[in-house]
């Protein structure tokens, strides 16, 4: 599989920029540095600038009245007594927004184009927390008190709250879908049937089930919308995370251009994903503002509307599995039904659906593959691409499919995955799909992540504490963040999709005295992109970082986006850095020009970097030199008696990313979806306290490698960051429904987001697989593969092996191990794993 | 998230606060360190009309060890009374104050707002059973004091009247050969106890318990004292035996709920463990060994 060919197609096509003959960058400097963030003083000094700090004059507040029913229908709604309430400038209906607006296109084929998808519930409610009607005020205050005052009479019909009940049809969320099942699609590769025939052992698995879970971020959803009447152009300051992605869903259901949607954004609180989808609340707040007359409207999310009704995690449920292993535990073939949970609107959705394809083996070297996989609507908070998003749940599966296999068969859990990991020598590896894993040394980084934790010690000290009838447990999480992605894999889910590839722009420019300004059109949230920039762009030009002004945050004014522009799917220091040093590139090239007339001097006898003055050309061996300010003064404000062939020159210089991505064959859904594979392997020691049944984890290790490091601590923060979410979706963190469709967790309190003091002191070691097809050899990171989930599990499920509990959900609590072990004792995990030893016929 | 609109009055002494609260009638509140009240105003599940603060009268926040007794002024902040070696004297004191939420709420809430909000999970309510505790009250008719035991009739019910207000808790020094412990199951810093256990108790020789008492906190619209429980101990040798008993009585004795902290079963599996290790923590302090009491959050 193993593909070299691959490799230099891929490395040779991916843009990076013109290539500057005479103008060549010096060696990397800067980058893979671990430098402090620009970015550092300013937010912790009180100096970030967020939307919720936002005045506008004349400047009005929404708030939402939302539905306490997951499933009903709307019966009365009256909003006359809020209209009177003093302050209350207007109010909005569903009915009343169904009038102006179309649905929000879907994505998905068939039945799903049915969904009517209103910015406000339309007739009937889906969810618990969907708004229902908008009361806009002078004050906040009044906007609140006033919402009281709107009488909504419901109907109950019948919630929808698992996905196996979702299937079964009984109730339908949108009947003109005819189904809750809003997707459908078979991905088979190799020839499972045949390796299941040949197998030495096949086991099968029982349901399993991944959990919905969220990310919490500091700052809620905020939103302030402006719709010019003059214009007709509307403004949004916002912290969505994905502007490009907005505004193709605002544009058609608001019927404006795209050139007349401004959106702004400065520092964000957290993204990780699930500010994606805000926007059927942005389309609500630009209506409201039409309806005021053009007076701006803020809407600032609270944090129980966060967490009812903004975007949760897919959750999945994996049923039917089958496995089938050779004698050594090699697994051969693997065959499931996936059912995802995308809540009550598909939005992002059906997306999800393919987007796990691009981990499709995970880590390891299986061929024959099966997935039925399936997606349906429930009245559930929508989701939205959550950190990790629809990988983890696949690798989660991957790795409980290692653990049980290896446990039934007594094989332990690391001697397991080296059997079968892919191998270094093989990379690029081609998988199944046809997607090329990158580079990567998963047994190396195994055997890091045990050094590190001190593994065969603490075998050692597993066996003693058996003894005393202890439940300690080692475990191992492998996952990959594959980053970079393709957007043509939405072909995949519908062969009409109107989007492929990836890109990305980066904009840097020598302002008139000389100023170097770079404009992204990232959206960082944390990411430490103003830094990552800045340590590029110094290299490009051999300055020095700090000469570098990086513009923080999105505004569609630079003129720096492309409709794939965004933060999300760990790409930034791929598609980002690379738009940015293309750039940059541009730039010293035309400097290098200009230098080359003023000086009179060959352009490769010419040197950059920092003199007296400040950033310069200079011609080596010699005194001649000219500055940055005088060669933007030349080109801005002085440029009388410049020879024509210079006057393209414009020291404004804008690059846009490409990688070579082909449409995937939609038939055998193959193709490459994503263009770099980072990954991390996390070891664990947990002890499961017999008395409280308490995990406690007693050590914890993480190892990661995104090939080259541009910035080494920005990435270690970033571990650390995913780790802690992973830990709090492991042990606290649940979006969970009763049976009725009530969200239980909608506080803090209840959500138990983790805190400082849940947290292990995380060891940490970084290893380096220089991707061959990127810029510097880096890869995208941020998501982190949720790591922890897989690595805990693995832990728990060995710590209990004694009491015969079978690890079948990502999430464990005190009170789920001490009621597992309550059915283990009285025989309830009987038959969810069944082994059948063959001879194998060959 | 904006509280429904309310007037604001600042009391300068409990006289005008209690004047106050005559006059401004049943919509009127205290407000202490604001940290029961303030969440569930800003989720408008309480909207008084008025807030009378008392914050600003004076001398309400002393901790003192006076008679026999440690004194704690109802505006005594968990922070102070974790910090203080005045209170530490009473080791169970500071297991409690130090366990109760995280740095930001225990800067700010009190200890009498806790037992005047009387929740069933607030840990002090649990802690302060398991000591001689009486509250000091303020009133149109002046001073008088409450047996702790008395003062709490129901889940966020005690005996004050709408026109008093607690100005002091006064905790007895426990005997010599007494020791006690406070030990809560909490599932993050920031919210409430999943399950609390109070053990006070007095040994005669260096294993038998001469006196007793068994506190369970969150399981029961009160804190429970568990009787069963005690008598298991009481006057008898602390065996692995008895005190397995004793935890074993504890178990039977709560009445918890089913939510997102726990399940009932659970609670009560996690009741009985607690008590257990209370006693152990407790018997060690009471021989004078010095052993380390405190939450248990998940992960470590
Ligand atoms: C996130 C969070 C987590 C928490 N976790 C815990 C925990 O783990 N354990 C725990 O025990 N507590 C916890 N608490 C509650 C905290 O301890 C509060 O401080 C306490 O419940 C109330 O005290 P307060 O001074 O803030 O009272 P306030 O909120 O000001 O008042 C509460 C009630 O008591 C009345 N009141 C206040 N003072 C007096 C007085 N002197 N006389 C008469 N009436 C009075 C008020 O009118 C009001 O009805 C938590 C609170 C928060 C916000």
């Amino acid at each position: 599989m193993a593909s070299k060919s691959v490799a230099k197609k891929l490395k040779r096509k991916t843009s990076r920029g013109p290539s500057a003959n005479g103008a060549q960058a010096a060696p990397a400097k800067w980058v893979g540095q671990p430098i402090r963030r620009k970015e550092e003083n300013r937010l912790v000094s009180g100096r970030g600038i967020f939307v919720d700090d936002e005045k506008m004059p004349g400047m009005l507040h929404i708030k939402f009245v939302r539905s306490s029913y997951p499933h009903a229908k709307i019966a009365r709604l009256d909003v006359s007594q809020a209209e009177k309430f003093p302050g209350v400038v207007c109010t909005l209906t569903g009915a009343e927004i169904k009038k102006q607006v179309q649905p929000f296109i879907e994505i998905g084929p068939g039945g799903a184009q049915k969904i009517a998808d209103y910015p406000m519930a339309v007739g009937k409610v889906v969810f618990q927390g969907e708004p229902v009607a908008a009361v806009v005020a002078e004050t906040r205050l009044a906007a609140e008190d006033a919402a009281e005052l709107v009488e909504v009479d419901y109907e109950p019909l019948q919630p929808v709250v698992t996905a196996e009940n979702a299937l079964k049809d009984e109730s339908l969320l949108h009947p003109a879908m005819g189904t809750n099942r809003n997707w459908h699609g078979v991905f088979t590769y190799g020839d499972v049937e045949k390796a299941m025939k040949q197998a030495a052992h096949a086991v099968h698995i029982g349901r399993l089930h991944f959990h919905r879970f969220s990310s919490t971020p500091l700052e809620c959803n905020v939103i302030i919308a402006t719709w010019d009447p003059r214009s007709g152009d509307i403004e949004y300051h916002c912290n969505n995370t994905f502007p490009s992605f907005a505004s193709q869903f605002l544009s058609p259901a608001l019927g404006v251009r795209i050139d007349q949607i401004h959106m702004k954004s400065f520092d964000i609180g957290g993204g990780f994903g699930i500010k994606i989808t805000s926007y059927p609340y942005m389309a609500v707040c630009a209506l409201a503002s039409r309806k005021a007359r053009g007076r701006a409207v803020k809407w600032v999310e609270t944090r129980i509307e966060h967490m009812q009704a903004s975007a949760h995690g897919n959750e999945r449920t994996f049923l039917d599995t089958r496995v089938a292993l050779d004698k050594n535990g090699v697994v051969l073939a693997i065959d499931s039904k996936h059912v995802d949970d995308c809540g009550a609107f598909p939005r992002y959705e059906p997306l999800g659906c393919v987007i796990w394809a691009q981990v499709l083996p995970a880590t390891y070297r299986v061929k024959n593959i099966r997935i039925d996989m399936h997606q349906v609507v429930t009245n559930k908070c929508p989701v939205g691409p959550n950190r990790g998003y629809s990988r983890m749940q696949h690798l989660w599966f991957m790795e409980r499919i290692l653990d049980i296999c290896g446990q039934t068969l007594g094989i332990p859990a690391d001697e397991m995955r080296l059997r079968n990991y892919i191998r270094k020598n093989e990379m690029p590896y081609k998988t199944p799909n046809g997607c090329v894993y990158d580079s990567g040394d998963y047994a190396n980084m195994l055997s890091t992540a045990k050094k590190l934790i001190g593994w065969d010690d603490w075998k050692k000290k597993q066996a003693a504490a058996r003894k005393e009838g202890r439940w300690i447990g080692l475990g191992i999480g492998s996952t990959l963040d594959s980053g970079t992605n393709n957007f043509g894999q939405a072909r995949i889910i519908n062969p009409d999709a109107p989007f492929s590839g990836q890109s990305k722009v980066g904009i840097v420019k020598l302002d008139i005295y000389g100023e170097v300004v770079v404009s992204m059109g990232s959206v960082p949230q944390g990411q430490g992109h103003e830094t990552t920039a800045a340590q590029v762009v110094a290299d490009a030009l051999s300055i020095t970082p700090d000469l570098v002004n990086v513009r923080p945050g999105f505004d569609t004014a630079h003129n720096a986006y492309t409709g794939h522009t965004g933060t999300y799917a760990s790409q930034f220091a791929v598609t980002g850095l690379t738009a940015i040093h293309g750039a940059a590139m541009k730039l010293r090239k035309e400097l290098s020009r200009l230098a080359a007339w003023k000086l009179q001097a060959k352009e490769k006898d010419l040197e950059f970097g920092v003199g007296a003055q400040g950033p310069e050309v200079r011609v080596s061996g010699t005194q001649k030199s000219i500055n940055y300010w005088a060669l933007a003064n030349l080109v801005n404000v002085n440029n009388a008696g410049m020879p024509e062939s210079l006057w393209d020159i414009t020291l404004n210089c804008r690059h846009v990313f490409h990688a070579n991505f082909q449409i995937p064959d939609v038939k055998r859904k193959y193709g490459n979806l994503t263009l770099t594979y980072a990954a991390q392997i996390h070891t664990a020691v947990v002890e499961v306290d017999r008395e409280t049944f308490q995990p406690k984890i007693l050590a914890y290790a993480c190892v990661d490698d995104c090939g080259k490091a541009v910035n080494p601590r920005i990435v270690e923060g970033q571990v650390h960051g995913a780790a802690a979410h992973g830990i709090g979706a492991a042990l606290l963190e649940d979006c969970a429904y009763d049976s009725d469709g009530n969200l239980l967790t909608a506080t803090f309190s209840d959500y138990t987001p983790i805190t400082a003091v849940n947290m292990p002191e995380l060891l940490y070691a970084h290893t380096e697989s220089p991707s061959p097809f990127t810029l510097n050899g880096a890869k995208g990171m941020g998501e982190g593969g949720a790591a922890p989930v897989h690595t805990i599990c693995s832990a728990l499920q060995d710590a209990l092996y004694p009491t015969g509990v079978i690890i079948d959900d990502s999430h464990n609590t005190g009170d789920s191990l001490f009621r597992a072990v309550q059915k283990a004792e009285t025989g309830g995990y009987a038959g969810m794993v069944q082994v059948e030893h063959r001879r194998p016929s060959r | 998230m904006y509280a429904a609109a309310f007037s604001y009055h600042r009391a300068a002494s409990l006289q005008e606060a209690v004047k106050l609260l005559q006059d401004l009638g049943d919509d009127a509140r205290i407000i202490a360190g604001g940290q029961s009240l303030i969440p569930l105003m800003k989720m408008r599940m309480t909207r008084p009309a008025a807030l009378i603060d008392i914050n600003f009268i004076p001398g309400l926040s002393e901790i003192q060890n006076s008679k026999g007794e440690l004194r704690f002024g109802a505006l005594a902040r968990h922070a102070d009374i974790e910090d203080s070696s005045v209170a530490s004297a009473i080791p169970i004191v500071h297991d409690c104050a130090t366990g109760i939420a995280d740095v930001q709420v225990r800067n700010q809430g009190t200890i009498g707002g806790s037992l005047a909000e009387a929740d069933p999970s607030g840990d002090w309510g649990t802690a302060l059973l398991a000591l001689d505790t009486t509250v000091v009250c303020f009133g149109p008719g002046g001073r008088h004091t409450v047996p702790f035991e008395a003062f709490i009739k129901d889940a966020y019910t005690t005996v004050l009247a709408h026109d008093e207000i607690v100005t002091a808790v006064h905790v007895k020094m426990p005997p010599k050969g007494s020791g006690g412990a406070h030990l809560a199951f909490k599932r993050s810093a920031p919210v409430y106890p999943t399950v609390s256990a109070s053990v006070q108790l007095t040994l005669e020789d260096h294993n038998t318990c001469k006196d007793v008492r068994v506190i369970l906190g969150c399981v029961g619209l009160t804190a429970i004292r568990a009787k069963e429980a005690e008598a298991a101990v009481r006057g008898k040798s602390l065996s692995e035996k008895n005190i397995q008993a004793a935890s074993e009585a504890a178990r039977a004795a709560a009445e918890p709920q089913s939510d997102m902290r726990g399940s009932a079963e659970y609670k009560r599996a996690l009741v009985a463990t607690l008590v257990k290790r209370a006693i152990a923590i407790a018997a060690r302090r009471a021989r004078g060994e010095h052993a380390e009491a405190g939450h248990e959050y998940v992960g470590r």
